[in-house]
């Protein structure tokens, strides 16, 4: 999965992050997000690869612990692709878009329903820039 | 020289008979019609996709494209069967989704369009059903897969 990297604050390690489940980091504090329940995946979170991501939209804060951070990817906005409209239920309040990442899938989440904002579920604008972050995050530097 | 507009052509075609393709699904047979299909490849493994849409929870790569798979054997309680498994592409109206069939290779019949009868299928979406071979076949309405359910008599007629 990957995140808009202009909403990333931090990349902890878990000796950083501690084993509290909010972080605070310069005077702000991160809730917890656990995105594996959220979507109802399995999430291995005890890898020496463990990341604590601090996402924020400006309104609201996040501390998202991911399996391994893959990096930063410059995405082209051509290469990000709608969710297919198949997929016709919550998942496209989850994930704005996707796009292939050295021949994987790699969906893209939403940043505000990441973040549990109940309101301002909006898709992924385009054009805010051209990279991305991933639950194994990438980090997309932009938005799809 | 008169000519058939393409139009009525189709339409009279189709009226008198239909080609579909036969496949299976856990060892049930099924049946499409031919240009609801775009091909039989091997299946490749999907990636699964989070997702609360009923039977649509993963992706296929094939090449550079990804498309949704469409979990048509658990929509049936269903086991796909055999190995290598098959990929067979429904040209569904909202774009091109992969299915998982069985091994047995699709065969390729033409039915007359007399003997398609009405359904009370409520398991899939069907334009109807066929006896191919002593054997009861619906063909599924691959165009609106997992749409809600609409009368396979009106649906049968487009």
């Amino acid at each position: 999965m990957a995140l808009p990297a202009d909403g990333i604050r931090g990349v902890l390690t878990q000796a950083e992050a501690g084993n509290e489940q909010a972080v605070t980091a310069a005077g702000t504090v991160y809730q917890p997000v656990d995105l594996a329940q959220r979507l109802s995946v399995a999430a291995d979170l005890s890898g020496l690869e463990m990341r604590t991501v601090l996402y924020s939209n400006g309104r609201t804060h996040g501390a998202i612990r991911v399996e391994q951070l893959v990096g930063l990817v410059d995405v082209e906005r051509k290469d990000c692709l709608p969710l297919p409209p198949q997929f016709q239920r919550d998942e496209r309040d989850w994930f704005g878009g996707m796009m292939l990442y050295h021949d994987q899938l790699v969906l893209i989440l939403n940043p505000s329903w990441a973040l549990g904002e109940l309101a301002g579920v909006v898709p992924v604008s385009v054009g805010q820039a051209e990279q991305m972050g991933a639950a194994t995050p990438a980090a997309i530097g932009g938005s799809c | 020289m008169l000519r058939t507009a393409p139009g009525q052509q189709y339409a009279q075609a189709t009226k008198r008979s239909w080609n579909v393709v036969v496949f299976s699904v856990g060892g049930m047979k099924l049946a499409a019609r031919t240009e609801d299909v775009g091909g039989v490849s091997p299946w490749t493994e999907s990636i699964p996709v989070p997702s609360r849409t009923p039977f649509v929870q993963a992706m296929l790569k094939q090449d550079n494209h990804v498309m949704p798979v469409y979990d048509l054997a658990a929509r049936l309680s269903r086991t796909v069967q055999g190995d290598p498994l098959l990929c067979l592409l429904a040209r569904h109206l909202d774009g091109p989704m992969a299915i998982c069939i069985d091994a047995d290779v699709p065969s390729l019949e033409t039915v007359d369009a007399t003997a398609i009868r009405p359904n009370g299928r409520e398991d899939v979406e069907t334009l109807g059903s066929v006896t191919i071979g002593e054997i009861d076949v619906a063909i599924v309405a691959l165009q609106r897969l997992g749409r809600s359910r609409q009368d396979a008599v009106r649906s049968s007629k487009y």
